[in-house]
Protein backbone atom coordinates (compact mmCIF):
# COMPACT_ATOMS: atom_id res chain seq x y z
CA UNK A 1 0.00 0.00 0.00
CA UNK A 2 2.84 2.41 0.90
CA UNK A 3 4.84 1.36 -2.21
CA UNK A 4 1.61 2.18 -4.19
CA UNK A 5 1.42 5.43 -2.89
CA UNK A 6 4.71 6.59 -2.79
CA UNK A 7 5.30 5.47 -6.05
CA UNK A 8 2.55 8.10 -7.30
CA UNK A 9 3.16 10.45 -4.09
CA UNK A 10 6.59 12.24 -3.65
CA UNK A 11 5.37 14.11 -0.57
CA UNK A 12 2.27 12.40 1.57
CA UNK A 13 1.34 14.04 5.01
CA UNK A 14 -0.90 11.59 6.95
CA UNK A 15 -3.04 12.62 9.40
CA UNK A 16 -0.78 15.60 11.10
CA UNK A 17 -1.69 17.42 14.25
CA UNK A 18 -0.15 20.19 15.29
CA UNK A 19 0.61 22.68 18.05
CA UNK A 20 2.13 26.06 18.76
CA UNK A 21 1.56 27.51 22.00
CA UNK A 22 -0.96 25.59 22.89
CA UNK A 23 -2.93 27.21 19.68
CA UNK A 24 -3.86 24.39 17.30
CA UNK A 25 -2.09 24.77 13.87
CA UNK A 26 -3.37 21.15 12.26
CA UNK A 27 -5.78 18.98 13.24
CA UNK A 28 -5.60 15.63 11.23
CA UNK A 29 -4.05 17.09 8.05
CA UNK A 30 -3.69 14.68 5.00
CA UNK A 31 -2.22 15.94 1.52
CA UNK A 32 -1.11 14.27 -0.75
CA UNK A 33 1.88 15.63 -3.35
CA UNK A 34 2.15 13.71 -6.94
CA UNK A 35 5.37 13.32 -8.38
CA UNK A 36 5.91 15.56 -11.50
CA UNK A 37 2.90 18.09 -10.71
CA UNK A 38 2.65 21.23 -9.81
CA UNK A 39 1.00 21.74 -6.49
CA UNK A 40 -0.72 24.71 -4.55
CA UNK A 41 -1.12 24.43 -0.98
CA UNK A 42 -3.71 27.41 -0.10
CA UNK A 43 -5.29 29.20 2.34
CA UNK A 44 -6.29 32.56 4.58
CA UNK A 45 -3.11 34.11 5.86
CA UNK A 46 -2.33 32.48 9.19
CA UNK A 47 -3.86 28.91 8.56
CA UNK A 48 -0.15 27.07 8.58
CA UNK A 49 1.04 27.06 5.15
CA UNK A 50 4.45 27.65 6.06
CA UNK A 51 4.19 25.57 8.68
CA UNK A 52 3.07 22.76 6.16
CA UNK A 53 6.52 23.98 4.70
CA UNK A 54 8.44 23.26 7.66
CA UNK A 55 7.42 19.95 8.15
CA UNK A 56 7.81 18.84 5.17
CA UNK A 57 11.41 19.90 5.20
CA UNK A 58 11.86 18.60 8.40
CA UNK A 59 12.53 22.04 10.33
CA UNK A 60 9.12 21.15 12.59
CA UNK A 61 8.40 17.72 14.26
CA UNK A 62 4.57 17.09 13.62
CA UNK A 63 3.11 16.53 17.31
CA UNK A 64 1.11 13.24 15.85
CA UNK A 65 0.83 11.58 12.17
CA UNK A 66 3.72 11.41 10.21
CA UNK A 67 5.14 13.56 6.90
CA UNK A 68 6.70 10.91 3.93
CA UNK A 69 9.34 12.18 1.01
CA UNK A 70 9.58 9.53 -1.13
CA UNK A 71 8.50 6.86 0.81
CA UNK A 72 10.35 7.77 4.09
CA UNK A 73 9.56 9.54 6.98
CA UNK A 74 11.57 12.62 7.23
CA UNK A 75 11.39 13.94 10.55
CA UNK A 76 12.06 12.25 13.09
CA UNK A 77 16.17 11.32 11.86
CA UNK A 78 19.35 11.88 12.89
CA UNK A 79 20.89 14.98 11.71
CA UNK A 80 22.62 13.31 8.52
CA UNK A 81 20.07 11.36 7.75
CA UNK A 82 17.92 14.91 7.41
CA UNK A 83 20.44 16.39 5.64
CA UNK A 84 20.61 13.89 2.87
CA UNK A 85 16.94 14.18 2.36
CA UNK A 86 17.17 18.29 1.94
CA UNK A 87 19.75 17.74 -0.54
CA UNK A 88 17.36 16.17 -2.70
CA UNK A 89 14.66 19.14 -1.72
CA UNK A 90 15.52 22.87 -2.89
CA UNK A 91 13.23 25.74 -1.24
CA UNK A 92 12.68 28.52 -2.59
CA UNK A 93 11.89 31.39 0.40
CA UNK A 94 9.61 34.52 0.30
CA UNK A 95 12.37 37.13 0.02
CA UNK A 96 15.03 34.82 -1.78
CA UNK A 97 17.47 34.29 1.48
CA UNK A 98 20.46 34.88 -0.24
CA UNK A 99 23.47 35.00 1.33
CA UNK A 100 24.49 38.77 1.43
CA UNK A 101 28.29 38.78 1.64
CA UNK A 102 28.09 36.48 -1.87
CA UNK A 103 27.83 37.84 -5.17
CA UNK A 104 25.05 36.70 -7.40
CA UNK A 105 27.52 33.55 -8.84
CA UNK A 106 28.83 32.88 -5.44
CA UNK A 107 25.53 32.43 -3.57
CA UNK A 108 24.59 30.16 -7.16
CA UNK A 109 27.82 28.04 -6.48
CA UNK A 110 27.13 27.89 -2.57
CA UNK A 111 25.65 24.31 -2.24
CA UNK A 112 28.53 23.13 -4.97
CA UNK A 113 30.94 24.27 -3.08
CA UNK A 114 29.66 23.28 0.31
CA UNK A 115 28.66 19.66 -0.80
CA UNK A 116 30.94 18.62 -3.62
CA UNK A 117 34.85 18.74 -5.07
CA UNK A 118 33.90 19.61 -8.50
CA UNK A 119 36.89 21.30 -10.42
CA UNK A 120 36.24 25.53 -10.38
CA UNK A 121 35.43 24.95 -14.35
CA UNK A 122 32.54 23.08 -13.88
CA UNK A 123 31.32 24.63 -11.31
CA UNK A 124 31.29 27.46 -13.63
CA UNK A 125 29.57 26.18 -16.41
CA UNK A 126 27.32 24.85 -14.17
CA UNK A 127 26.29 28.19 -12.09
CA UNK A 128 26.20 29.61 -15.76
CA UNK A 129 23.86 27.23 -16.75
CA UNK A 130 21.76 27.69 -14.16
CA UNK A 131 21.93 31.16 -14.67
CA UNK A 132 20.99 31.57 -18.14
CA UNK A 133 17.47 29.46 -17.07
CA UNK A 134 16.71 32.05 -15.23
CA UNK A 135 17.21 34.75 -17.03
CA UNK A 136 19.90 36.31 -15.18
CA UNK A 137 23.64 35.22 -16.29
CA UNK A 138 24.60 38.70 -17.24
CA UNK A 139 24.17 39.30 -13.81
CA UNK A 140 26.63 36.88 -12.56
CA UNK A 141 28.65 39.61 -10.52
CA UNK A 142 26.16 41.48 -8.67
CA UNK A 143 25.27 41.61 -5.19
CA UNK A 144 22.14 40.37 -3.93
CA UNK A 145 21.32 44.62 -2.18
CA UNK A 146 21.74 45.79 -5.98
CA UNK A 147 18.93 43.13 -7.63
CA UNK A 148 15.18 43.89 -7.31
CA UNK A 149 12.43 41.50 -5.59
CA UNK A 150 11.82 39.57 -8.92
CA UNK A 151 15.14 39.03 -9.46
CA UNK A 152 16.10 38.12 -6.09
CA UNK A 153 13.71 35.36 -6.01
CA UNK A 154 15.12 34.10 -9.76
CA UNK A 155 18.71 34.13 -8.47
CA UNK A 156 17.50 31.97 -5.28
CA UNK A 157 15.66 29.94 -7.87
CA UNK A 158 18.58 28.58 -9.80
CA UNK A 159 20.32 28.35 -6.67
CA UNK A 160 17.79 25.59 -5.17
CA UNK A 161 17.75 24.37 -8.56
CA UNK A 162 21.88 23.90 -8.55
CA UNK A 163 21.93 20.62 -6.64
CA UNK A 164 19.53 18.97 -9.07
CA UNK A 165 16.41 18.73 -6.49
CA UNK A 166 14.03 15.90 -7.26
CA UNK A 167 11.53 18.66 -5.05
CA UNK A 168 11.38 22.41 -5.20
CA UNK A 169 8.91 23.98 -2.67
CA UNK A 170 8.31 28.07 -3.26
CA UNK A 171 7.03 29.71 -0.18
CA UNK A 172 5.01 32.61 -1.36
CA UNK A 173 6.94 33.64 -4.44
CA UNK A 174 4.63 35.74 -5.80
CA UNK A 175 4.65 38.45 -2.80
CA UNK A 176 5.28 42.47 -3.33
CA UNK A 177 6.11 41.14 -7.17
CA UNK A 178 5.01 43.54 -10.00
CA UNK A 179 2.55 41.99 -12.87
CA UNK A 180 5.94 41.48 -14.92
CA UNK A 181 8.13 39.67 -12.59
CA UNK A 182 4.84 37.50 -11.30
CA UNK A 183 4.88 36.39 -14.84
CA UNK A 184 8.34 35.48 -14.95
CA UNK A 185 8.30 33.48 -11.91
CA UNK A 186 5.05 31.65 -13.10
CA UNK A 187 6.87 30.80 -16.47
CA UNK A 188 9.69 29.85 -14.32
CA UNK A 189 8.04 27.68 -12.28
CA UNK A 190 5.80 25.58 -14.88
CA UNK A 191 9.36 25.35 -16.95
CA UNK A 192 11.54 24.46 -14.53
CA UNK A 193 8.90 21.35 -13.47
CA UNK A 194 8.45 20.28 -16.93
CA UNK A 195 11.77 20.23 -18.36
CA UNK A 196 13.37 18.73 -15.49
CA UNK A 197 10.70 16.34 -14.54
CA UNK A 198 10.79 17.42 -10.67
CA UNK A 199 7.75 18.08 -8.13
CA UNK A 200 6.52 21.37 -7.49
CA UNK A 201 4.92 22.21 -4.28
CA UNK A 202 3.76 26.35 -4.34
CA UNK A 203 3.25 27.28 -1.00
CA UNK A 204 0.72 30.70 -1.92
CA UNK A 205 -2.68 32.92 -1.52
CA UNK A 206 -2.48 34.53 -5.18
CA UNK A 207 -5.72 32.63 -6.70
CA UNK A 208 -4.75 33.92 -9.98
CA UNK A 209 -1.27 32.89 -10.62
CA UNK A 210 -2.66 29.36 -9.26
CA UNK A 211 -5.29 28.86 -11.70
CA UNK A 212 -2.01 29.57 -14.47
CA UNK A 213 0.12 27.30 -13.25
CA UNK A 214 -0.84 24.55 -10.34
CA UNK A 215 -2.28 21.06 -11.94
CA UNK A 216 -3.82 20.38 -8.27
CA UNK A 217 -4.57 22.58 -5.41
CA UNK A 218 -5.34 22.34 -1.74
CA UNK A 219 -7.24 24.80 0.32
CA UNK A 220 -6.22 24.74 3.98
CA UNK A 221 -8.40 26.45 6.68
CA UNK A 222 -9.17 25.80 10.75
CA UNK A 223 -5.85 23.18 10.39
CA UNK A 224 -7.42 21.20 7.75
CA UNK A 225 -7.89 20.73 3.89
CA UNK A 226 -11.11 21.86 3.25
CA UNK A 227 -11.00 21.37 -0.98
CA UNK A 228 -8.63 19.96 -3.30
CA UNK A 229 -8.49 19.38 -7.01
CA UNK A 230 -7.74 21.37 -9.95
CA UNK A 231 -7.89 25.08 -9.59
CA UNK A 232 -11.30 24.73 -11.38
CA UNK A 233 -12.23 22.04 -9.35
CA UNK A 234 -11.65 24.53 -7.19
CA UNK A 235 -13.98 27.71 -8.58
CA UNK A 236 -17.01 24.94 -9.01
CA UNK A 237 -16.68 24.21 -4.97
CA UNK A 238 -19.54 25.39 -3.24
CA UNK A 239 -18.58 25.75 0.15
CA UNK A 240 -18.24 29.24 2.11
CA UNK A 241 -14.92 28.90 2.65
CA UNK A 242 -13.61 27.87 -0.49
CA UNK A 243 -16.06 30.63 -2.40
CA UNK A 244 -14.91 33.59 0.06
CA UNK A 245 -11.19 32.38 -1.03
CA UNK A 246 -11.90 32.12 -3.92
CA UNK A 247 -13.55 35.49 -4.83
CA UNK A 248 -11.80 36.99 -2.50
CA UNK A 249 -15.05 38.57 -0.36
CA UNK A 250 -14.09 40.59 3.18
CA UNK A 251 -16.45 38.50 5.35
CA UNK A 252 -17.62 34.66 5.70
CA UNK A 253 -16.36 31.48 7.22
CA UNK A 254 -12.73 33.49 7.80
CA UNK A 255 -14.74 37.00 9.63
CA UNK A 256 -13.76 40.45 8.97
CA UNK A 257 -13.86 41.01 12.87
CA UNK A 258 -11.32 39.68 15.09
CA UNK A 259 -13.38 37.85 17.54
CA UNK A 260 -13.68 38.53 20.72
CA UNK A 261 -16.30 39.66 23.69
CA UNK A 262 -19.92 42.09 22.27
CA UNK A 263 -19.35 45.61 21.40
CA UNK A 264 -21.90 46.75 23.42
CA UNK A 265 -20.83 44.73 26.24
CA UNK A 266 -17.33 45.82 25.77
CA UNK A 267 -18.19 48.87 25.47
CA UNK A 268 -20.04 48.98 29.32
CA UNK A 269 -16.90 47.12 30.49
CA UNK A 270 -14.48 49.76 30.17
CA UNK A 271 -16.96 52.90 30.89
CA UNK A 272 -17.25 50.13 34.05
CA UNK A 273 -14.05 50.38 34.26
CA UNK B 1 5.30 42.50 47.80
CA UNK B 2 3.52 39.59 45.96
CA UNK B 3 4.19 41.44 42.73
CA UNK B 4 7.69 42.55 43.50
CA UNK B 5 8.59 38.33 44.79
CA UNK B 6 6.78 37.35 41.59
CA UNK B 7 8.94 39.89 39.26
CA UNK B 8 11.96 39.09 40.80
CA UNK B 9 11.56 35.11 40.46
CA UNK B 10 10.85 35.36 36.82
CA UNK B 11 14.03 37.80 36.46
CA UNK B 12 15.77 35.31 37.70
CA UNK B 13 14.51 32.71 35.59
CA UNK B 14 14.82 34.38 32.48
CA UNK B 15 18.71 34.71 33.44
CA UNK B 16 19.09 30.96 34.55
CA UNK B 17 17.33 30.07 31.05
CA UNK B 18 19.84 32.39 29.43
CA UNK B 19 22.90 31.45 31.25
CA UNK B 20 21.85 27.78 30.97
CA UNK B 21 21.51 28.34 26.98
CA UNK B 22 24.60 29.89 26.83
CA UNK B 23 26.62 27.01 28.58
CA UNK B 24 24.74 24.69 26.03
CA UNK B 25 25.62 26.65 22.97
CA UNK B 26 29.56 26.74 23.86
CA UNK B 27 29.64 23.04 24.39
CA UNK B 28 27.72 22.56 20.97
CA UNK B 29 30.82 24.59 19.41
CA UNK B 30 33.37 22.13 20.90
CA UNK B 31 33.16 19.37 18.43
CA UNK B 32 33.01 21.47 15.56
CA UNK B 33 36.77 23.43 16.24
CA UNK B 34 38.72 20.79 15.22
CA UNK B 35 36.76 20.53 11.89
CA UNK B 36 37.29 24.15 11.55
CA UNK B 37 41.15 23.89 11.23
CA UNK B 38 40.28 22.23 7.64
CA UNK B 39 38.50 25.41 6.48
CA UNK B 40 41.50 28.12 7.29
CA UNK B 41 39.82 30.45 4.16
CA UNK B 42 36.43 30.69 6.25
CA UNK B 43 38.77 31.67 9.44
CA UNK B 44 41.02 33.97 7.73
CA UNK B 45 38.36 36.04 6.03
CA UNK B 46 36.47 36.62 9.64
CA UNK B 47 39.95 37.52 10.73
CA UNK B 48 40.06 40.09 7.91
CA UNK B 49 36.73 41.44 9.08
CA UNK B 50 36.93 41.51 12.85
CA UNK B 51 40.53 41.74 13.47
CA UNK B 52 42.25 43.88 10.80
CA UNK B 53 39.58 46.18 10.27
CA UNK B 54 39.48 46.71 13.97
CA UNK B 55 43.18 47.90 13.90
CA UNK B 56 43.18 51.60 12.87
CA UNK B 57 40.89 51.70 16.41
CA UNK B 58 43.35 49.71 17.81
CA UNK B 59 46.29 51.49 16.92
CA UNK B 60 44.97 55.14 17.68
CA UNK B 61 43.73 53.70 21.36
CA UNK B 62 46.81 51.82 21.77
CA UNK B 63 48.48 55.42 21.07
CA UNK B 64 46.72 58.09 23.23
CA UNK B 65 46.59 55.68 25.81
CA UNK B 66 50.66 55.21 26.22
CA UNK B 67 50.47 58.88 25.88
CA UNK B 68 47.93 59.68 28.57
CA UNK B 69 49.48 57.35 30.54
CA UNK B 70 52.99 58.94 30.45
CA UNK B 71 51.72 62.29 30.98
CA UNK B 72 49.79 61.33 34.36
CA UNK B 73 52.69 58.98 35.34
CA UNK B 74 55.52 61.67 35.00
CA UNK B 75 54.86 63.60 37.50
CA UNK B 76 54.51 61.11 40.31
CA UNK B 77 57.47 59.59 39.18
CA UNK B 78 59.00 62.86 39.04
CA UNK B 79 58.08 63.01 43.13
CA UNK B 80 60.28 60.15 43.85
CA UNK B 81 63.21 61.39 41.41
CA UNK B 82 62.28 58.01 39.49
CA UNK B 83 61.24 59.41 36.05
CA UNK B 84 63.41 57.28 33.94
CA UNK B 85 61.16 54.72 34.72
CA UNK B 86 58.74 55.90 32.64
CA UNK B 87 59.28 53.72 30.45
CA UNK B 88 59.04 50.44 32.25
CA UNK B 89 56.03 51.64 34.41
CA UNK B 90 54.14 52.05 31.36
CA UNK B 91 54.62 49.33 29.24
CA UNK B 92 54.37 46.52 32.45
CA UNK B 93 50.43 48.80 32.73
CA UNK B 94 50.11 48.12 28.79
CA UNK B 95 51.74 45.11 28.39
CA UNK B 96 49.67 43.15 31.69
CA UNK B 97 46.60 45.68 31.95
CA UNK B 98 45.34 48.27 29.97
CA UNK B 99 46.39 45.87 26.43
CA UNK B 100 44.00 43.13 26.98
CA UNK B 101 41.92 45.08 28.62
CA UNK B 102 41.29 47.71 26.41
CA UNK B 103 42.12 46.11 23.16
CA UNK B 104 39.46 43.66 24.80
CA UNK B 105 36.43 46.14 25.17
CA UNK B 106 37.65 47.66 21.99
CA UNK B 107 36.94 44.41 20.10
CA UNK B 108 33.51 44.03 21.91
CA UNK B 109 32.64 47.77 20.61
CA UNK B 110 33.51 47.28 17.38
CA UNK B 111 33.96 43.72 16.54
CA UNK B 112 31.59 42.04 19.06
CA UNK B 113 28.69 44.01 17.88
CA UNK B 114 29.11 43.46 14.55
CA UNK B 115 28.85 39.85 14.77
CA UNK B 116 26.07 39.81 16.58
CA UNK B 117 24.25 42.05 14.65
CA UNK B 118 25.39 40.36 10.94
CA UNK B 119 24.23 36.75 12.32
CA UNK B 120 21.40 38.25 13.82
CA UNK B 121 20.49 39.53 11.01
CA UNK B 122 21.49 36.57 9.03
CA UNK B 123 18.77 34.78 11.18
CA UNK B 124 16.01 37.39 10.83
CA UNK B 125 16.44 37.42 6.90
CA UNK B 126 16.03 33.47 7.12
CA UNK B 127 19.80 33.10 5.59
CA UNK B 128 20.02 31.12 8.10
CA UNK B 129 17.20 28.88 7.30
CA UNK B 130 18.53 28.90 3.99
CA UNK B 131 21.61 27.43 5.10
CA UNK B 132 19.76 24.95 7.10
CA UNK B 133 17.15 23.60 3.82
CA UNK B 134 20.34 23.51 1.50
CA UNK B 135 21.82 21.18 4.11
CA UNK B 136 24.59 22.95 5.52
CA UNK B 137 24.95 23.52 9.18
CA UNK B 138 24.88 27.29 10.10
CA UNK B 139 27.24 26.54 13.14
CA UNK B 140 29.90 25.54 11.51
CA UNK B 141 29.76 27.54 8.39
CA UNK B 142 28.62 31.22 10.13
CA UNK B 143 29.22 30.41 14.13
CA UNK B 144 32.14 28.62 14.49
CA UNK B 145 34.93 30.63 11.98
CA UNK B 146 33.35 34.17 13.37
CA UNK B 147 34.33 32.68 16.77
CA UNK B 148 37.79 31.33 16.25
CA UNK B 149 38.62 34.81 13.72
CA UNK B 150 37.85 36.24 17.32
CA UNK B 151 39.96 33.83 19.27
CA UNK B 152 42.58 34.30 17.52
CA UNK B 153 42.33 38.32 16.52
CA UNK B 154 41.90 39.82 19.96
CA UNK B 155 46.03 38.60 21.40
CA UNK B 156 47.09 39.83 18.62
CA UNK B 157 45.14 43.33 18.58
CA UNK B 158 46.38 43.35 22.49
CA UNK B 159 49.86 43.20 21.54
CA UNK B 160 49.48 45.90 18.95
CA UNK B 161 47.56 48.18 21.11
CA UNK B 162 50.41 47.54 23.72
CA UNK B 163 53.10 48.20 21.17
CA UNK B 164 51.57 51.65 20.00
CA UNK B 165 51.23 52.26 23.81
CA UNK B 166 54.72 52.02 24.73
CA UNK B 167 55.81 54.15 21.40
CA UNK B 168 52.65 56.87 22.84
CA UNK B 169 54.58 57.11 25.71
CA UNK B 170 57.94 57.02 24.23
CA UNK B 171 56.99 60.10 21.83
CA UNK B 172 55.68 62.11 25.24
CA UNK B 173 58.17 60.56 27.19
CA UNK B 174 61.33 61.51 25.86
CA UNK B 175 60.26 63.86 22.84
CA UNK B 176 57.71 66.17 25.04
CA UNK B 177 59.02 65.27 28.55
CA UNK B 178 62.68 65.17 27.93
CA UNK B 179 63.27 61.65 29.79
CA UNK B 180 66.90 60.09 28.62
CA UNK B 181 66.18 57.66 25.63
CA UNK B 182 68.20 55.48 26.61
CA UNK B 183 67.08 55.09 30.28
CA UNK B 184 63.37 54.71 29.27
CA UNK B 185 64.31 52.08 26.72
CA UNK B 186 67.01 50.11 28.83
CA UNK B 187 64.69 50.20 31.90
CA UNK B 188 61.94 48.20 30.10
CA UNK B 189 64.36 45.77 28.74
CA UNK B 190 65.41 45.59 32.35
CA UNK B 191 61.69 44.95 34.04
CA UNK B 192 59.39 43.91 31.45
CA UNK B 193 59.33 39.92 31.58
CA UNK B 194 58.66 37.69 28.61
CA UNK B 195 57.24 34.91 30.64
CA UNK B 196 56.23 37.56 33.43
CA UNK B 197 54.48 39.52 32.00
CA UNK B 198 53.80 39.47 28.03
CA UNK B 199 52.79 36.32 28.85
CA UNK B 200 50.17 36.64 31.20
CA UNK B 201 49.04 39.53 29.18
CA UNK B 202 48.66 37.65 26.45
CA UNK B 203 46.73 35.01 28.11
CA UNK B 204 44.15 37.65 29.45
CA UNK B 205 43.52 38.62 25.89
CA UNK B 206 43.42 34.96 25.02
CA UNK B 207 40.84 34.26 27.55
CA UNK B 208 39.00 37.84 26.72
CA UNK B 209 38.78 36.67 23.15
CA UNK B 210 37.25 33.61 24.10
CA UNK B 211 34.66 35.71 26.52
CA UNK B 212 33.95 38.47 23.33
CA UNK B 213 33.69 36.21 20.30
CA UNK B 214 31.51 33.46 22.26
CA UNK B 215 29.27 36.58 23.26
CA UNK B 216 28.72 38.02 19.62
CA UNK B 217 27.90 34.81 17.93
CA UNK B 218 25.76 33.64 21.02
CA UNK B 219 23.75 36.67 21.32
CA UNK B 220 23.29 36.73 17.21
CA UNK B 221 22.79 33.07 16.70
CA UNK B 222 19.65 33.61 19.20
CA UNK B 223 18.79 36.72 18.92
CA UNK B 224 14.62 37.01 17.98
CA UNK B 225 14.29 37.71 13.99
CA UNK B 226 13.38 41.54 14.25
CA UNK B 227 14.60 44.72 14.44
CA UNK B 228 14.23 45.19 17.91
CA UNK B 229 15.82 41.90 18.58
CA UNK B 230 19.10 42.58 16.79
CA UNK B 231 19.91 45.74 18.11
CA UNK B 232 18.58 44.42 21.55
CA UNK B 233 21.78 41.43 20.85
CA UNK B 234 24.32 44.38 19.29
CA UNK B 235 23.95 46.05 23.05
CA UNK B 236 23.68 43.03 25.20
CA UNK B 237 26.95 41.90 23.50
CA UNK B 238 28.83 45.29 24.29
CA UNK B 239 27.23 45.05 27.74
CA UNK B 240 27.44 41.86 28.96
CA UNK B 241 31.17 41.47 27.39
CA UNK B 242 32.39 44.37 28.97
CA UNK B 243 31.56 43.51 32.74
CA UNK B 244 32.82 40.16 31.78
CA UNK B 245 36.02 41.52 31.09
CA UNK B 246 36.36 43.78 33.94
CA UNK B 247 35.25 40.98 36.05
CA UNK B 248 37.32 38.39 34.19
CA UNK B 249 40.48 40.80 34.60
CA UNK B 250 39.75 41.33 38.22
CA UNK B 251 39.95 37.27 39.17
CA UNK B 252 42.73 36.44 36.65
CA UNK B 253 45.34 39.63 37.69
CA UNK B 254 44.63 38.39 41.28
CA UNK B 255 45.53 34.81 40.55
CA UNK B 256 48.44 35.75 38.13
CA UNK B 257 49.77 38.81 40.23
CA UNK B 258 53.57 37.90 41.12
CA UNK B 259 54.44 37.52 44.91
CA UNK B 260 56.75 40.50 46.42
Amino acid sequence: MLADNSAANLVEVQDVHYSRNERAVFNGLSLDVPRGKVTAVMGPSGTGKTTLLNLITGQLLPDEGVVLFDGRVVCPCSRRRLYQTRRQMGVLFQHGALLTNLNVFENVAFPLREHTKLPEQLIRQIVLMKLHSVGLRAAWQHMPAQLSGGMVRRVALARALVMDPTLIIYDEPFVGLDPISKGVIVRLIRQTNDALGITSIVVTHDVAETEILADLSYLLSGGKVVAHGTPQDLHKDKSEIVQQFVRGLADGPVPFHYPGADYSAQLRAMAGA
Amino acid sequence: MNAALRDFWLSFSQFAATFGGFQMFSFRLLPYLPKAILRPRLISEQIYSLGALSLVLIMFGGLFVGMVLALQSYNTLAEFGSTESLGAFTSEALVRELGPVVAALLFAGRAGSAVASEVGLMRATDQISALELMAVDPIQRVVVPRFVAGVISVPLLAAIFSAMGVLGAYLVGVHVLGVDVGAFWSQINERVDMHADVGIGLFKSFIFGISASLMGVFEGYNAPPNAAGVSRAATRTVVITSVWILLLDFILTGLTLPKV
